[in-house]
């Protein structure tokens, strides 16, 4: 079993004249946190949509648990366990919580031969599970626009972890949240972590992924300027690097 | 509750038009008014999944035509009833495949892709027969079973509309097609990340609704045993209205079947209340029109507390 989970090697990809990725390597460990900065056009969610199958790199190998992996699409990184919670594209508003939590993979019961929603099941489970990982709401029949940013992002998150995921990829998972809310979510990918599933987490905020990641990766303008074990710098300088490579000093 | 505004407004109309007029509790006014509602609420009931998904059918007033007028004249020519039946579903099945296909290989909004073929099937309506109406010449018994009587004015599509309610309710409520179907209309890149095939459902949803235009337009010809070719003008606009009183949002993601029922219901429910109230036939749109915008603005509260 290798020791790595995901192992992506010069990647490389060309969106017509512009190089969005020059080579870049990158990894994640089992259990591990990975924090991936950068500014706004580094390549972090050109990497990433790489990583998932949703773009294929023009040059450079992925691995994932130690073999060679060519995704065609989403649904084949999926199927290995990557699961990925976009910002606006992890839930349903207008769907209850039930409904949501097991879109795309309902359970199904058979009656009278036809293939219908075990609809009680699926509340009970997702409410169960919910709970498990610390999320209390107070019905799976709640429409998902009443939940707070916080909850949204913690069903979707409880919700690839329910599905096995092996890897977590949260983009921007704490935009837009409330401090209190953030908190929640952090910990949360703590908990994460403790059930076993690494987590790359996409920000531009340094103070909050630093709280829960193990190793921090930065990108600029399409190649990787840092790849940093947490002990080995303080944000304040990784928040130097990344306005040093964009051209602007801090004081 | 989705359906707590129609529902209300269904009571309030029934309980007025009982006072206004003593006909119309009369068993053979209920039946013709749930006939009435029948053959719109086919339509509706397809139309209200197609909205649900996040598009539009406007053709549908025009497939309701163009179904049983091909029937109909291949009856004429002395074609097998059944065949005849078979292919107009058939091409009911296909004209809704083609809105769908074009709506999705080309991006543009369904309700521009509608529009033309709304327009495009009517003028071919119109061309092939000359403006004039055509008459089915010998008794179908297969026309029996769409629109015929069963008993004491209750006909074959009071039947077919309630069976087509309770179908497509346990498809949308119970299914995991019908999740798919909220999915879709409610965000789509949300439904495309978890893998869900959105292409497939929307054009899956343009074939219902076009189908069960034709079933309508069968209903409507199996009652009178003719077609004209300008029937069905304006059903399009009368079916998403039924939709939208029945709770269903324009913009997609939400709406119900059971909705759609009330809505139709009252649709049909005012057109013959008004004629028994004495109200000249001329009144029953801007009534409707009253209605559509009243229970809009109703619905727009009611979801905004089910749904945010």
């Amino acid at each position: 079993m290798s020791e790595l989970l995901v192992e992506m090697k010069g990647i490389v990809k060309n969106f017509g004249k512009v190089q969005a990725l020059k080579g870049v390597d990158f990894s994640v460990g089992r259990e591990e946190v990975v924090g991936l900065l950068g500014d706004n056009g580094a390549g972090k969610s050109t990497l990433i949509k790489i990583l998932v199958g949703y773009y294929q790199p023009d040059e450079g190998e992925i691995y994932f648990e130690g073999k060679r992996v060519v995704f065609k699409s989403p649904w084949d990184s999926r199927r290995l366990g990557i699961e990925t919670v976009y910002q606006d594209l992890a839930l349903v508003n207008l769907m209850p919580v039930w409904r949501n939590f097991f879109l795309g993979r309902e359970l199904k019961k058979k009656v009278a031969g036809i293939e219908l929603l075990d609809v009680r099941k699926m509340k009970r489970l997702s409410m169960d599970y919910l709970k498990t990982v610390g999320i209390e709401l107070r019905s799976p029949n709640e429409t998902v626009a009443f939940l707070s940013g916080g909850e949204r992002q913690a069903v979707a998150i409880a919700r690839a972890l329910y599905f096995g995921a092996k890897l977590l990829i949260l983009d921007e998972p704490t935009a837009a949240l409330s401090v209190g809310e953030t908190r929640r979510v952090l910990e949360l990918i703590l908990e994460t972590k403790r059930r076993g599933t690494s987590v790359v987490f996409i920000t531009h905020n340094i103070y909050h992924v630093y709280e829960v990641a193990d190793r921090l990766v930065i990108l600029e303008k399409g190649e990787k300027i840092g790849d940093y074990r947490k002990d080995e710098v303080t944000p304040e300088e990784v928040m130097d690097i990344i306005a040093s490579a964009a051209g602007v000093s801090r004081k | 509750m989705k359906e707590a505004g129609a529902i209300i407004g269904i009571a309030v109309f029934f309980v007025l038009f009982s006072f206004l007029s003593d006909r119309f509790l009369s068993l053979d006014n209920l039946t013709s008014t749930f006939t009435m509602a029948a053959e719109l609420g086919i339509i509706t009931v397809g139309m209200t999944v197609l909205m649900i998904s996040g598009e539009f059918d406007l053709s549908v007033g025009s497939i309701f035509a163009v179904v049983p007028m091909i029937v109909a004249i291949m009856i004429n020519h002395g074609v097998n009833d059944f065949l005849a039946l078979l292919t107009g579903l058939v091409v009911g099945v296909g004209t809704g495949f083609l809105n769908g296909l074009i709506t999705i290989k080309t991006e543009i909004p369904s309700f521009i892709t509608t529009l033309g073929t709304m327009m495009f099937w009517r003028g071919i309506l119109l061309a092939v027969t000359g403006g004039f109406p055509i008459i089915l010449e010998r008794n179908s018994v297969v026309l029996k079973y769409l629109g015929g009587e069963i008993a004491g004015g209750f006909r074959y599509s009071g039947l077919w509309f309630i069976v087509a309610t309770v179908l497509f309710w346990i498809l949308l409520e119970r299914t995991a097609y019908g999740n798919w179907v909220f999915a879709v209309g409610g965000n789509v890149g949300a439904a495309r990340a978890l893998g869900i095939p959105v292409e497939r459902v929307k054009i899956t949803n343009f074939i219902l609704s076009s189908f069960l235009a034709g079933i309508a337009g069968l209903t409507t010809f199996g009652r009178f045993k003719i077609v004209d070719p300008t029937l069905g003008t304006g059903m399009e606009l009368e079916a998403i209205a039924a939709s939208v009183i029945g709770g269903t949002l324009l913009s997609g993601g939400y709406g119900s079947i059971f909705g759609a029922f009330i809505g139709a219901l009252m649709i049909g429910m005012v057109r013959s209340g008004l004629v028994l109230a004495g109200a000249p036939a001329y009144w029953y749109r801007a009534f409707i029109g009253v209605i559509l915008v009243v229970a809009a603005v109703i619905n727009a509260r009611i979801r905004r507390k089910v749904a945010g």
